[in-house]
């Protein structure tokens, strides 16, 4: 069993993983900055289907998310008179932007709540629009409350990255399955244990990130701004 | 195209698996809180060297990916079994581990990293005056545990531990990879049959989701019923 030979190979499949993930990050955001804008204005109608998309998102397993895009984004492109082109590896981009985007709606909007009700009081009786308020006043606040449950969701993202291949996206458990069958599959322990590995680094780094931006919020840790001091509490906290 | 002559035969299908899901839900919540308030008490507690292996095991199941827990259960915890079971001297065949076992087992592991969590932070949130008071007035631990610290700690952590039933119902839908059957994993094998493939994930959709909203109404009202009204 020559795990070193498999390493290179399961790598190979790293872009595509990524690709998906990077995709989900960003425009998962852009959703949820929409989505909870709408549930937190309380727009009539608006609201409540903002509120349905986030139950749709965070109640329904992410396997089932991938299938009702695989299977249903087509028949919704087909309605409106276009091509059918959605790959396994679109559908998923897709489908997981939808799941992040409903979860991290979830983690924005309680920090948005969690922001002193007397700064929205102050913001308001100022004349601030609600976008200066939310740029000038709430946001940055809101930012350090919503920092540990970003992290989170990326963590969770990463987690469900790995079922992309039930839809039949070629990413690292795919490339891993092949690896095993070719072997006959005795070696199917390992090659998990493997992937363990590499899934466990991938979340390992998303995590010091989001750490690093957490200590260096001004609100965490005021003395705590140069760069030396940033390190030393990442190892302390670690 | 999506077909609505299907839906009313493919839901009865599918909320024959609802039981079964629920039961399996049910045991592994059980099954993790137990083991999750263990791991809580050894931090709460600072016991030290078995703080330092929590500390490793959360780590490791919280970095690694449901499925990849699964399978590495799937393929790695019947040889175990079998490994302890003869060394220990027992005749019995390990590898007829129903699968079901398996993912209830892998799932409970994952889910318990996260349970502590919550259960760590109800603790934390209890207030230390209080078990100052109660010993004052000659409580025993047992007493304090029973009397003031559980009622209070078990409320606290309604909202978190009704999340955590949630993202237990979601997980099993993994078991579909080592051919345990629940929600999702018999809504696919009815659309294999007929190739009704959308109308019956649909049909899985609309059932996680009802189920989402009465687990949480039901929690809502329980932790307003239990809440002490001042």
């Amino acid at each position: 069993m020559d795990v070193s030979a498999m390493i290179p190979e399961l790598l190979s499949a790293l872009p595509l993983t990524l690709a998906i993930t990077f995709t989900a990050i960003i425009a998962g955001f852009c959703l949820a900055l929409l989505a909870t804008t709408l549930r937190v204005r309380r727009v009539p109608v608006i609201s409540h289907l903002a509120d349905l998309y986030v139950s749709y998102a965070r109640s329904v397993p992410v396997v089932l998310q991938l299938f009702v895009a695989f299977y249903g984004l087509p028949l919704l492109v087909v309605l409106f008179g276009s091509e059918d082109f959605f790959s396994p590896t679109i559908a998923a981009m897709v489908a997981l932007s939808f799941y992040h985007g409903g979860y991290l709606s979830e983690v924005m909007r309680p920090a948005y709540l969690a922001v002193d009700r007397g700064q929205h009081d102050a913001a308001d009786s100022l004349g601030y629009t609600f976008r200066q308020k939310i740029a000038r006043v709430v946001g940055p606040q809101a930012v350090h409350f919503a920092l540990p449950g970003y992290g989170n969701s990326i963590i969770y993202l990463i987690h469900n990255v790995a079922l992309v291949m039930y839809i039949g996206a070629a990413d690292v458990m795919a490339t891993a399955h092949l690896i095993m069958q070719r072997d006959y599959n005795q070696y199917q322990f390992e090659t998990y244990l493997v992937l363990a590995v590499i899934y466990a680094l991938m979340c390992l780094i998303a995590w010091l990130i989001v750490r690093f931006f957490e200590l260096r919020s001004p609100m965490q840790a005021p003395e705590a701004t140069t760069k030396a001091q940033i390190k030393n509490a990442l190892i302390a906290s670690a | 195209m999506f077909d609505t002559d299907i839906l009313l035969q493919d839901s009865r299908e599918i909320l024959g698996a609802v039981p079964v899901t629920l039961a399996m839900a049910f045991t592994t919540f059980v099954l993790s809180t137990i083991v999750g308030s263990l791991f809580a008490l050894v931090e709460y507690r600072r016991i030290p060297v078995l703080r330092e292996l929590v500390f490793a095991y959360k780590v490791v199941f919280k970095g690694v990916p449901m499925v990849i827990v699964i399978f590495l259960a799937y393929f790695g915890l019947p040889p175990a079994l079998q490994f302890l079971l003869s060394s220990a001297g027992i005749n019995f065949n390990a590898h007829e581990t129903p699968n079901w076992v398996i993912l209830v087992l892998a799932v409970t592991g994952c889910v318990a990293a996260f349970q502590a969590e919550i259960i760590k932070g109800a603790l934390n949130a209890f207030d230390i005056g209080q078990s100052d008071a109660a010993y004052s007035l000659g409580y025993t631990s047992g007493q304090l545990f029973r009397r003031v610290l559980f009622p209070q700690v078990a409320l606290t952590a309604i909202p978190d531990l009704t999340t955590s039933m949630m993202v237990i119902m979601k997980a099993l839908s993994l078991g579909f990879a080592i051919e345990v059957v629940d929600i999702f994993a018999q809504s696919q094998l009815t659309a294999a049959l007929n190739f009704y493939y959308l109308e019956a994930f649909v049909i899985a959709v609309v059932i996680y989701m009802v189920i989402a909203y009465i687990v949480t109404q039901i929690a809502d009202r329980l932790e307003q019923a239990l809440r002490v009204r001042t």
